[in-house]
């Protein structure tokens, strides 16, 4: 699902931390908020779709958090000077969240429900993986590096939330 | 008996302390304390020093939604054990035991 990050973390895993692609802070801010607007972008989709109350609020919490933490790292980036710059990494994750969605927008139901909440496991284990092996060992600045701290908390919970409400809708993982 | 001695005497057989405030802070998405033991008529003020909003929400009562640097309180009435769970996050959960 994220061919590139999975390849980078394999990489270093494999490798030793020296091999960890050196991204800028502006790279690593430009990660961070462009991998809050893509959960955001799908909880929205998820709204339309979804009859589930549960699911409908799980998407909900997925808005209002990941819109927070945007703002945060907006009005961080704004203190510091920072201009965010598109890269690899980002990419990849934009490439993954536009396959994802070509693969809910045909589900119905509890098809769609299942698979979203299955992406959205996959999605928030994928981005903690990434914020403790790649942005927060390739982060120079101290107030961005807190930041990533302070947010990785949210994000598993949101992974923990995401796979107790799965865990509710029942029936085999896929469609 | 004049009024001191009367207001002394309800104070020494009434026993109770005057109500006390309590501070339970959340932060990476916790509540700490997560269990805290209030006597009736205390209050609970729950603060937010997460980025993410929260609340402490339990059967009948509940703070408004919280986001960062707010606070939110509930005044205990009655003696129990009360489980309360952030309504954002309903994987954060904490404890208030209410008793005399």
């Amino acid at each position: 699902m994220f061919m590139t990050v999975a390849l980078i973390l394999t990489t270093m895993q494999a490798q030793k931390p020296a091999a960890a692609p050196d991204l800028t802070d502006p790279e690593v801010a430009h990660v961070a908020v462009t991998a809050n607007a893509i959960d955001i972008d799908l909880a929205k989709f998820a709204q339309t779709r979804t009859r589930t109350p549960a699911v409908r609020q799980f998407a909900q919490t997925m808005i209002t958090d990941h819109s927070a933490v945007n703002a945060q790292a907006a009005a961080l980036a704004a203190k510091l000077g920072v201009t965010p710059a598109d890269n690899a990494v980002s990419q990849s994750l934009q490439t993954g969240a536009a396959d994802a969605r070509k693969s809910l927008e045909p589900l119905q139901g509890a098809a769609f429900d299942r698979a979203y909440l299955d992406r959205e496991i996959g999605y928030h284990q994928a981005v903690l993986d990434a914020i403790d092996k790649l942005l927060i060992p390739t982060t120079d600045n101290a107030e961005l590096k807190k930041l990533l701290v302070d947010v990785r908390p949210a994000v598993a919970t949101h992974l923990e939330h995401a796979k107790h409400v799965r865990s509710e809708l029942g029936g085999a993982s896929g469609k | 008996m004049n009024w001191l001695m009367a207001v002394l005497l309800v104070a020494a057989l009434g026993g109770a302390a005057p109500p006390r405030t309590h501070t339970v802070e959340i932060r990476g998405m916790e509540f700490h304390p997560a269990e805290l033991t209030v006597a009736p008529g205390d209050t609970v003020v729950w603060i937010n020093r997460d980025i993410v909003p929260h609340t402490a929400t339990a059967k009948g009562w509940g703070t408004d939604v919280l986001t960062q640097g707010q606070s939110g309180r509930i005044v205990a009435r009655h003696a129990g054990m009360i489980d309360y769970a952030c309504n954002l996050h309903p994987t954060m959960h904490g404890k208030l035991l209410v008793r005399d």
